[in-house]
């Protein structure tokens, strides 16, 4: 939307809003019998997005629903990943949402890119992996496991063929 | 079986299910978020019975959330959603809420995900119902550790003007906001008003004579334990909680 920023019904008198920086109550310009809590535009540096397919103009389809290209179109840079690098994209591919090139920086090609979470259609949410991931969030040693385990320990090819449970859908 | 000296016939999660779908409106827009399992029941249990025609959104189903992403957000800012359900860890005297933290938010003993949105949703959907599965002074207290929602705010702030409800195992409270006092609306069978204020951690406004819950009906736990568990199995609406908890004892 490019606004600074953005009027909101609710939180006023909250302790999230007391706790909040970057929120503030304003009158309603137009009603002076209205306040209301402002909020600033959060405009993310770099928004990592993960989709279907690109083409290399940028043009790209992304999971069906969600507000993914609301993120990319606040943020300053926009990196889709993407299962699958087709010739071109198109609105009229209806597979998930479309996303203009306009709003994205750059395109990488990621098979398995939303592993351990699903890509519908194609491999579906790995609950027992995420669980680990959860216990290996408790510290900075086993994190630091993890990601030996799943991440930096393994090759470019080990990643993009991990076996995932076969989708639902 | 909620711990009353009179027998519901029902575990707690079913009466409070029972109690709340009686608040649901025909022709009215009603949701619940995700993680509502309780909500999702009284939600289909009202279209299965009083309501046949509300539109009923439960985000945390496969198949009756609508898929409504922003919308519901909207929808709810716009003020059109007129039935909504929140759980909370504490209510306070002023009718504030705690859905966040339990002790010093900065280095809380428990912490909770998701409290953001309730901000929003309880000063802008029209009706709120709350529900507790527990009502002790843990949970009802003079103040709360940190105000997800307050109960009370300047006149200049836009908000629905709706009384709150409070659905526990003991008791429906209700909070009037022109008051800022909850009433105690109505107790269960089998419990007294003396009852519900000991396990009040603040006083409560006690008409006299005290309305007394009616109890589930027949029908109502008939069509829970029937259409309901079958419809929230069949449409991937929290069927594993279906399947436990909605079932004759």
């Amino acid at each position: 939307m490019g606004v600074p920023y953005i009027p909101v019904r609710g939180l006023a008198g909250t302790d999230v809003f007391e706790r909040r920086p970057d929120m503030m109550l304003a009158p309603n310009p137009f009603d002076p019998n209205e306040v209301t809590v402002v909020a600033l535009a959060q405009n993310p540096d770099v928004a990592i997005l993960h989709g279907l397919k690109a083409d290399r103009e940028g043009n790209a389809i992304l999971r069906r629903f969600g507000e993914d290209v609301m993120v990319a179109q606040a943020s300053r840079r926009t990196i889709v990943t993407v299962e699958e690098i087709v010739d071109k994209v198109t609105p009229e591919d209806t597979s998930g949402q479309f996303i203009s090139s306009i709003n994205v920086t750059a395109v990488v090609h990621a098979p398995m890119g939303a592993y351990p979470t699903a890509v519908p259609g194609l491999y579906n949410r790995d609950d027992a992996h995420i669980r680990r991931y959860v216990d290996a969030s408790v510290s900075d040693e086993a994190f630091r496991a993890y990601l030996d385990e799943y991440v930096l320990g393994l090759t470019e090819d080990q990643i993009r063929n991990r076996q995932a449970l076969p989708s639902a859908k | 079986m909620p711990a009353g000296a009179v027998d519901l016939r029902c575990n707690t999660e079913e009466l409070l299910a029972i109690l709340m779908s009686r608040e649901v409106r025909d022709w009215e827009i009603s949701a619940c978020g995700a993680v509502s399992m309780i909500p999702a029941a009284a939600l289909l249990l009202a279209e299965a019975t009083h309501a046949p025609h509300a539109e009923i959104i439960i985000l945390g189903s496969d198949e009756l959330s609508h898929n409504l992403g922003k919308d519901i957000h909207f929808l709810t800012q716009r003020g059109q959603l007129e039935l909504f359900f929140h759980s909370a860890l504490q209510f306070d005297a002023e009718g504030n809420f705690n859905l966040h933290v339990i002790g010093d938010p900065n280095a809380p003993d428990r912490r909770l995900p998701g409290g953001y949105g309730s901000g929003l949703m309880s000063y802008m959907a029209k009706r709120i119902l709350f529900f507790r599965t527990e009502h002790n002074p843990r949970t009802f207290v003079d103040k709360v550790d940190f105000v997800s929602g307050a109960g009370v705010t300047d006149e200049r702030i836009q908000r629905s003007t709706e009384p709150f409800k409070v659905f526990t195992p003991m008791a429906v409270l209700r909070f009037d906001r022109d008051t800022a006092r909850y009433t105690l609306e109505s107790v269960h069978p089998g419990f007294t008003a003396e009852d519900v204020q000991a396990q009040t951690g603040f006083p409560l406004v006690v008409p006299d004579p005290v309305m007394v819950t009616p109890a589930p009906t027949d029908e109502e736990l008939s069509t829970l334990r029937g259409e309901v568990r079958d419809r929230m199995i069949s449409t991937g609406t929290y069927p594993e909680w279906a399947r436990e908890v909605l079932r004759a004892p």
